[in-house]
């Protein structure tokens, strides 16, 4: 068991890196989306394309990137929304039960038929070497082979899920914290907030910027 | 046999999810499940799944989905940097000296904000989390103060620039823009509606908003706060809406300049560093993550329960209601009122909405106006007890002196509110159709 415990961690840790990397595109994608409106009107007004069928369809490679290689991480950081309107009243060894059915029932079994069926287009694009129809467009395999490994990355994040929630019922795995419910990312976490929102006292210049130190994403896993 | 199938894989698909696995794969995990019975049974052709990779493509170079990612994180920029903080702050200082004035400052900034997110988990959380103690300190009733926070995380919907109207563009095929047009005066109007609601109620019973103290309202430097914190990011999203209604830019290219500067005035307030670039970054790519995953679920979803002729089944089912046009509508808007229940927005709008579509075409019905229908409906469904989304995320983030008994009474002369409002949609179409026939005609 602890060997599984340890390829578990191992996942969880490659994944989330793989998330928090992947992350960053978020910031190139907006520049190069500003500059692909900046450079359509500018480009106009000097008579001079800066935008391209490049830089349009890198904004949508980097899309897919974001969501394809975001998924595994949003799956750990427990953001896909749930219907927890029992699950929330699960204890925590009900949580790991309904995820581990979940996982072994619908997650696996789905990511490896789509996989399956993938497989072959994707390959077939790989041989052609197909390109985007439009000129100056971008080879098209190379994303086609992201659903791939997207979908590699979400299996192998399953088969941690799958040790540990067997862990968690087994007792060989307690996490103190439940698994967190499916609350948006969005949301702040309570300790980012000013203590009191109007409060007279906070209308001095130096306080309009609250330095409140920002708390880590919480990681059940952390604290073994 | 080929009828019970596909209505079973329906129901079957609501049990699966209340296992409380994400949503996306339980979809994709029905799918498979009702494919191998359908298959065995041979109802299924198991070489329809071979079309899924062509509809993981179709994801990906949709143009339309791509404001998904900058909406979002236009929306968690204002929000992490504090920008969404300072300007409830400053709006509830200014409107403070109203009786109500807090409710309306909550109002306001949650339509705003509301518009940026679309999750409804996520708005009602973090509204409940800034506004709620506040509104409670100063003595607010608390079936006011949840009412109002319930109410408007679930406003923001409908409210441009919102991703569910992105979304919705997309399954309509209706253009996004004119989505966004149409959803402005009904937005407009539910937001008047909530105030008016509650300046009324503050008219009559004082004690249930009071104004703020007085020490608060003469608290020096509330101008230059109005200036600094208050008009900037208002501006900001004026100018979003107002690129995309002049046709200057389409959704995606004013939400990634929006976003740029997001940055900007995160810049100017000194609150932007790399730790919040990075948790802005994250939250977007998880949220969006989440989002598309949900709609491949779906797509699966909605592959097999084709493949188990399911379409002709809701034809079918469409056809034995009386009334033509408002008995199709009548049934639709409770069906997904029902829904809304336990499904957030985007499966509804993954699943459900595409196998309306083509009836409500048949039968003559404007996609557009549909869509809005729909998301007002949703919106009010959301926040009707006992199983409103918004009402239990609420209850999550609420101090326990909340009841369950505070936060649903609280939500029951808003819902009044939002079906006087949908009402009035169903009645007077040209609420929706005036602001896109008007951007239209010159």
């Amino acid at each position: 068991m602890s060997i599984l415990l340890r390829v578990m961690r191992w996942i969880h840790r490659f994944n989330r890196g793989v998330g928090q990397l992947t992350a960053w595109l978020c910031v190139v994608m907006v520049a190069l989306g500003a500059w692909n409106v900046v450079g359509r009107y500018v480009g106009r007004a000097i008579g001079q394309s800066l935008s391209s069928n490049t830089l349009i369809e890198s904004q949508w490679y980097l899309f897919d990137l974001v969501f394809l290689l975001g998924a595994t991480y949003a799956l750990q950081a427990d953001d896909f929304v749930r219907v927890d309107v029992l699950y929330s009243r699960f204890s925590p060894k009900g949580k790991a039960w309904a995820n581990l059915i979940g996982t072994v029932l619908f997650l696996l079994p789905f990511c490896g038929l789509v996989l399956f069926h993938s497989w072959d287009v994707v390959a077939s694009s790989w041989v052609n070497r197909e390109m985007s129809p439009d000129p100056g467009g971008l080879p098209r395999y190379p994303i086609k082979a992201m659903i791939l490994v997207s979908l590699i990355l979400l299996i192998l994040q399953g088969i941690a899920d799958v040790i540990q929630n067997v862990a968690i019922i087994l007792g060989q795995l307690r996490l103190d914290a439940p698994i967190v419910t499916a609350t948006a990312s969005i949301a702040p976490s309570t300790s980012e907030l000013p203590a009191d929102p109007i409060d007279p006292g906070a209308l001095g210049p130096e306080s309009t910027s609250p330095e409140a130190p920002t708390p880590t994403p919480p990681d059940p896993l952390e604290n073994l | 046999m080929e009828t019970l199938l596909a209505p079973l894989m329906f129901v079957a698909a609501l049990a699966f999810l209340l296992l409380g696995y994400p949503v996306a794969f339980s979809f994709g995990g029905t799918a498979i499940l009702f494919s191998l019975l359908g298959t065995v049974l041979g109802e299924f052709n198991p070489r329809l799944w071979a079309g899924m990779p062509l509809r993981i493509f179709g994801i990906m170079d949709n143009f339309t989905l791509l404001a998904v990612v900058y909406f979002i994180f236009l929306g968690s920029m204002l929000q992490k940097s504090g920008i969404a903080e300072q300007l409830l702050e400053t709006m509830g200082i200014l409107f403070g000296r109203l009786r109500g004035g807090l409710a309306i400052a909550v109002i306001v900034v949650g339509s705003l904000l509301a518009a940026t997110t679309g999750v409804v988990a996520a708005t009602v959380i973090a509204m409940g989390l800034i506004s709620l103690p506040t509104m409670l300190r100063y003595g607010y009733n608390r079936q006011l103060a949840t009412g109002v926070i319930a109410a408007s995380g679930t406003l923001g919907q409908i409210i441009p620039p919102s991703i569910v109207l992105v979304v919705l563009g997309d399954q309509l095929g209706v253009s996004v823009g004119d989505l966004f047009l149409g959803a402005m005066i009904p937005g407009l109007l539910m937001t008047v509606a909530f105030i008016i609601h509650v300046t009324i109620l503050a008219t009559i019973r004082p004690d249930l908003a009071p104004a703020l103290p007085q020490e608060v309202l003469e608290a020096p430097g509330l101008g230059r706060r109005v200036v600094r914190v208050m008009l900037p990011p208002l501006m900001l999203i004026l100018l979003i809406l107002g690129s995309i209604f002049f046709g200057i830019a389409t959704p995606t290219e004013a939400g990634a300049v929006g976003c740029v500067g997001a940055i900007v005035l995160a810049g100017i307030n000194r609150n932007l560093s790399w730790r919040t670039l990075q948790e802005v970054c994250e939250a977007t790519l998880r949220t969006t993550s989440m989002v598309i995953f949900i709609l491949i679920g779906s797509q699966a979803f909605s592959l097999v329960f084709r493949g188990l002729g399911g379409d002709s089944t809701v034809q079918e089912f469409f056809g034995l209601i009386p009334g033509g046009k408002y008995g199709f509508l009548l049934v639709t808007l409770l069906l997904v009122f029902i829904l809304g229940f336990f499904i957030d927005f985007f499966e509804i709008a993954f699943i459900v909405i595409p196998l309306c579509v083509p009836i409500a075409q048949q039968l003559g019905i404007d996609l557009l106006w549909f869509g809005i229908l729909l998301g007002a409906n949703l919106q009010t469904s959301f926040l009707t007890p006992p199983f409103g989304f918004a009402l239990f995320y609420l209850r999550n983030v609420a101090p326990p002196e909340v009841t369950t008994g505070d936060i649903y009474r609280g939500a029951i002369p808003f819902i009044g509110v939002q079906l006087l409002v949908l009402g009035l949609l169903i009645l007077i179409p040209d609420l929706v159709y005036f602001l896109p026939n008007w951007a239209m005609s010159p």
